[in-house]
């Protein structure tokens, strides 16, 4: 039976990336999920709603949870700010009664009230844990033959204990390893670098100052160059944004050029299961990923997927 | 219903945990880039004077809200709920960068924060269904419910 979810794009993606949705909606066509669109509103951000107004900031993210309870279904969503607000709202609403009792009264003027039935998961966790990577690899027709830097987003793991509390390190800490593995069943060379698990700098920016931000950026490019990566993974729309534009910046304000492509999980998985580039969207990219293509190599005995 | 207290969102008593190690300061990405205090000096200083001097400072909005300082804090002291704290009661006082309060002031009254003219044709030429629509009326209500308009004097 497939997997259901109901489907949390957020707001960056649908309406500024809507390539990352159209490949995320293919592949999950192929991995044979259901993702069920509903009237879900902004997460809102921990970036700027909940450093603003907490209770705004919980009282929106509980509604969004009670849209997705109410059809008894748990959240998939393709953003780390998006996740990072669901799974601590939902921590909060079952953990905090105080705040729960606080939270529900508030959505009750809104006829709506959260139970706390409900899970939340960002796509790596779904893709990596419910369809697994052997069902991922078999429906794979190329192999990437790629080098390939991670980038997870600071919001897709921190904090760990309530992002990942199972997982956690004796210093109650815990960094993801999906992006590695999963880059490593589509056939491509997962990159160590030094700073791996540092910020990109996004919200910074997008707050207060570009400046300061593609300074943070620039550290991390240096690393990710200095391991010969070939292509940057990430798994967040915001992350994407601060990577693409962020060489651009860089290069005019330092006149170091990277030109490293950067792409959505989505698109990477989309590329070695054989889906078109028009579908992934690949032109859409300021540092094209194009003169890496004819490096995919076709797996022996393997049929293409079909939309 | 009054906009959090600084104490309300992190417990004060934490403050004393503190070992002065900077292992917090040491990893956080901002104090790369600026001069923002960073978590370590921001937690004296609310040690030293309270949060009342502190909440002035345009630089706290530099905080990417990346935790790392939680993270690796061997007292386990959790500084993003400081920073947010602090930040709530900044925002009230009208130390909040133009940009942050553009887009709450957003999200507060369509719901999203990204809009675009061009979203719905876009996502046609890759087959995408349109947006789902929200009812506006209900983000709205309860933010008013919040104290959101109030507490950030937004006409509502
Ligand atoms: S890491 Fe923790 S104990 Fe060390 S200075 Fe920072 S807050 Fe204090
Ligand atoms: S959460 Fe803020 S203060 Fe803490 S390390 Fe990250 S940027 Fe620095």
């Amino acid at each position: 039976m497939a997997l259901r979810y109901a489907f949390f794009p957020g707001c960056v993606i649908p309406a500024k990336y809507p390539h990352f949705e159209s490949a995320t909606r293919a592949i999950a066509k192929v991995l044979d999920m259901e993702l069920v669109d509903l009237p879900f509103s902004c997460c809102p951000p921990t970036s700027n709603m909940k450093l603003v107004h907490y209770d705004s900031w919980l009282a929106l993210a509980a509604r969004n949870l009670c849209v997705a309870e109410e059809q008894e279904l748990d959240i998939l969503t393709t953003c780390t700010g998006c996740v990072s607000t669901l799974k601590e709202a939902n921590y909060i609403m079952r953990q905090k009664p105080n705040r729960r009792r606080k939270i529900n009264r508030i959505l009750e003027k809104a006829g709506r009230h959260y139970e706390g039935t409900i899970e939340v998961f960002h796509l790596l966790d779904v893709l990596y844990d419910h369809i697994g990577l052997e069902a991922i690899e078999e429906k794979c027709i190329y192999d990437l033959n790629m080098k390939v830097a991670s980038h997870y987003g600071c919001h897709l793991f921190r904090p760990s204990y309530i992002m990942y509390p199972e997982f956690l390190s004796p210093s109650h800490s815990y960094v993801p390893t999906s992006i590695d593995e999963i880059t490593e069943v589509l056939g491509g060379e997962p990159v160590k670098y030094m700073r791996r698990f540092l910020c990109c700098g996004y919200p910074l920016g997008a707050n207060v100052d570009e400046d300061a931000s593609y300074e943070i950026l620039r550290e991390k490019l240096y690393y990710i160059k200095a391991a010969h990566a070939e292509l940057i993974a990430v798994a967040c729309a915001s992350c994407f944004e601060q990577f693409e534009l962020g060489q651009v910046m860089i290069k005019k304000k330092y006149k170091e050029t990277y030109k490293l492509p950067t792409l959505y999980i989505s698109q990477l998985i989309g590329l070695a299961m054989g889906i078109d580039n028009e579908t992934l969207g690949l032109k859409e990219h300021i540092h094209k990923i194009k003169k890496l293509l004819p490096r995919l190599q076709e797996r022996t005995g393997r049929m293409r997927a079909t939309l | 219903m009054t906009v959090q207290k600084v104490w309300s969102l992190f417990d004060r008593s934490q403050l004393y945990e503190c070992y002065e190690c900077s292992k917090c300061s040491g990893s956080c990405p901002v104090t790369l880039a600026g001069d923002f205090l960073g978590p370590r000096k921001i937690l004296l200083k609310c040690l030293q004077h309270g949060s009342g001097r502190v909440i002035r400072d345009p630089l706290l909005w530099y905080c990417t809200t990346c935790q790392v300082c939680q993270d690796r804090c061997p007292q386990e002291i959790n500084i993003p709920e400081l920073l947010t704290g602090l930040r709530n009661k900044a925002a009230k006082i009208g130390n909040i960068p133009e940009r942050v309060k553009f887009t709450v002031e957003k999200i507060a009254k369509t719901g999203r924060s990204v809009l675009g003219f061009k979203v719905e044709r876009e996502r046609k030429r890759y087959n995408l269904p349109p947006v789902v629509e929200i009812s506006k009326e209900e983000i709205s209500k309860i933010l008013a419910e919040t104290g959101f308009f109030k507490d950030l004097k937004i006409d509502h």
